[in-house]
This record gives C-alpha cells, sequence and structure tokens, in this order.
C-alpha cells in the first residue's frame, strides 16, 4: 500500500463515518455512506478496478471517468444548494415584507 | 372614500431623495391614494416624505424593486385598493397618463394595462440604444412568457383589484417586470397596452438599467424559469 493510498482510504471512511454521526440519517442515506465508504475504499486500493469499470464505461482510464461523473455531481449539488438559496430568499423577504408593515402600522397609530 | 381614493398608486424607491418629492407632488395633484415602499434607503428619503399625505413603508433590508412592489401591492390589497398602478420613483412617468390607462381598462373590460413607450402616441426621448435593448428584452420575454408586448421593463401599470391579487411577485430584483408577464399568462388575466410619455432626465438615466444589469436579469430569469 502507498503513502497516497493510506491517505485517501482514511479520508473516505472519516468523511463516511462524520455524515453518519453528524446527519440525521433515514435508512436510505445509511446504505448511501456504507456504498460511498465500502466503493471509495476498494477503489483505492485497488485502483485497477476502476480501469477496468471506465474500460467497460468507453473512457480510457478511471481517473477519467471520475472525474466526469463528479463534474456531474458538483453540478447538481450547485443546482440543489441554488434551490434552496431561492426558498430561503424568499422566506427571509416574506419576514421583512411582513415586519416592514406591521413598522409603518405602528407608526401611523402613534401619530 | 372617495372614488379617486381607492386608486393606489404604489411607489418603490431606493435613494432617490432627490426626486422623489417632486415626483410625488404630481401624484398628489390627482388625489389618488399613495403609498411609496422605501427599500431601504441610505439617503434622507424619509425626511424627504415627512408631512406628506401617504403611507410610507421602510424595508428593514434592501430586497430589490420587485420585493418592493409586492409589499406595495399587498398593503394597498389590505387598505383596500380598488385600482393600482405602479409608478417609477424616479420622475421618468407622466402622471397624466394613468387616467387614460384607467380609461382603457374600464372601457375594454381588462384586468391589467401595461404602459408602453412604443405604441402611436407615445411619447418620449429615448436613445436608439436604449431601444435596442428594449426591442430585445420584448423578444426575450416572448420567450419566456409566451406575451409579445411593444414594451419591456416599462414601470407604469394599471391593474384591478382582482389582477393585483393574482400577481404575486417572488422575483425580488428587476426580473419582476417579466414574471409579472408570467402571471398574467398563468392566472390569464386580460391585458392590453397603452402608449405613455416618459422623461427620461439625466437623473432618471443615471439610475436606469444598465447593459450590464440586463444581463443580470436575464441570468434571473433562467433560474427562475429552472426553479419555478
Amino acid at each position: 500500500m502507498t503513502l497516497i493510498q493510506v491517505g485517501l482510504a482514511a479520508g473516505v471512511i472519516l468523511i463516511g463515518v462524520y455524515m453518519y454521526v453528524r446527519l440525521r440519517n433515514t435508512l436510505f442515506d445509511v446504505f448511501l455512506i456504507g456504498l460511498f465508504i465500502i466503493t471509495g475504499t476498494l477503489l483505492v486500493l485497488f485502483p485497477e478496478y476502476s480501469n477496468k469499470i471506465a474500460h467497460w464505461a468507453g473512457v480510457g482510464r478511471g481517473a477519467d471517468l471520475l472525474f466526469y461523473l463528479s463534474i456531474l455531481f458538483l453540478f447538481f449539488l450547485i443546482l440543489k444548494l441554488y434551490s434552496r438559496l431561492r426558498r430561503m430568499e424568499q422566506n427571509f423577504t416574506e419576514i421583512v415584507r411582513n415586519k416592514s408593515i406591521e413598522d409603518a402600522e405602528k407608526l401611523e397609530e402613534k401619530n | 372614500m372617495s372614488d379617486k381614493k381607492t386608486i393606489f398608486v404604489v411607489i418603490p424607491c431606493y435613494n432617490e431623495a432627490g426626486i422623489i418629492r417632486e415626483t410625488i407632488a404630481a401624484i398628489i395633484e390627482k388625489d389618488y391614494s399613495i403609498i411609496v415602499v422605501d427599500d431601504h434607503s441610505t439617503d434622507n428619503t424619509r425626511e424627504q416624505l415627512k408631512e406628506i399625505p401617504l403611507i410610507y413603508i421602510r424595508h428593514r433590508l434592501n430586497l430589490g424593486q420587485g420585493a418592493a412592489l409586492q409589499t406595495g401591492i399587498s398593503v394597498a390589497l389590505k387598505r383596500g385598493a380598488e385600482y393600482l398602478v405602479t409608478f417609477d420613483a424616479d420622475g421618468q412617468h407622466d402622471v397624466n397618463d394613468i387616467d387614460g390607462m384607467l380609461q382603457k381598462l374600464k372601457e375594454d373590460q381588462l384586468e391589467i394595462v401595461l404602459g408602453s413607450r412604443f405604441l402611436p402616441g407615445s411619447g418620449g426621448n429615448i436613445s436608439v440604444g436604449r431601444k435596442l435593448l428594449l426591442k430585445a428584452a420584448c423578444y426575450l420575454n416572448y420567450l419566456f412568457t409566451g406575451i409579445l408586448l411593444t414594451d419591456a421593463h416599462n414601470g407604469l401599470r394599471v391593474m384591478n383589484r382582482h389582477a393585483a391579487k393574482s400577481i404575486h411577485l417572488k422575483e425580488n430584483r428587476m426580473a419582476h417586470a417579466t414574471e409579472i408577464l408570467k402571471e398574467i399568462k398563468k392566472h390569464d388575466l386580460k391585458f392590453g397596452e397603452f402608449p405613455v410619455h416618459i422623461h427620461y432626465t439625466g437623473y432618471s438615466k443615471k439610475k436606469g438599467q444598465s447593459l450590464l444589469n440586463s444581463i443580470r436579469i436575464f441570468f434571473d430569469l433562467v433560474l427562475n424559469k429552472i426553479f419555478d
């Protein structure tokens, strides 16, 4: 085992454990996290498997396949985050609006 | 409440202290109800409006023109508005156009009338560059909403209570102008256009939309399309 393999495998396992501990998980999440740890560690320890999968998918190298997949995944994450951001903005707009209208009504009552 | 007082003019403003009094003076003469939504201005807009009989709402945070408009619409509805006018704070609109728009609304039994700077009978000093940009925006709006108008992003609109109730703006910034068209389509509101007069001053030009801003609006629209 090379040094990079030790580092990467440890990283994958740590992230997996962290997700399991910190996030309130449904059974499905636990399954996903488990899958992530197992495939992640296996691919780090036996990189030739990723090459085989890549060849099977029509990509030259395993590293390239991983690269393509992660771009897709990151893009999905950005969209997901953005839609959450929009929802948050709509919520706080509603709060600020109601508060501001209240302010005006209070001021009117005073006068 | 007199008839004219059930017509509410909603004016969203942000740092318009230099011109807001002038804009409002013309509307007061017409005896309409006025709602100014101050989108957290950092100048002395509030002081400028003291002693003037109007409803003044100040956003606790700066949210954007679309959000300010929606706040004004909500307040107007709460206060029993029968008709609602949206009006820019920078003094580019002509108050006298409101009467004609209201008349068209009633006569043609429409629910919302949108001001246009490009219909025959309209007037104003629009530069060629701005004209081209607005025309491009018209077609873009058509692409996004399926409604083709002669003008885009014109701040002068007149609607009845039903339309005001139907329209709910979620776009806080400038994309709200297109969102209004989307809402018109969605709620199947009967709409029309009316030629209006525009007076661009050095002031309003400086405060108006730049090309760079249009690009931002475009991205807001794309995101609106994806997420709504």
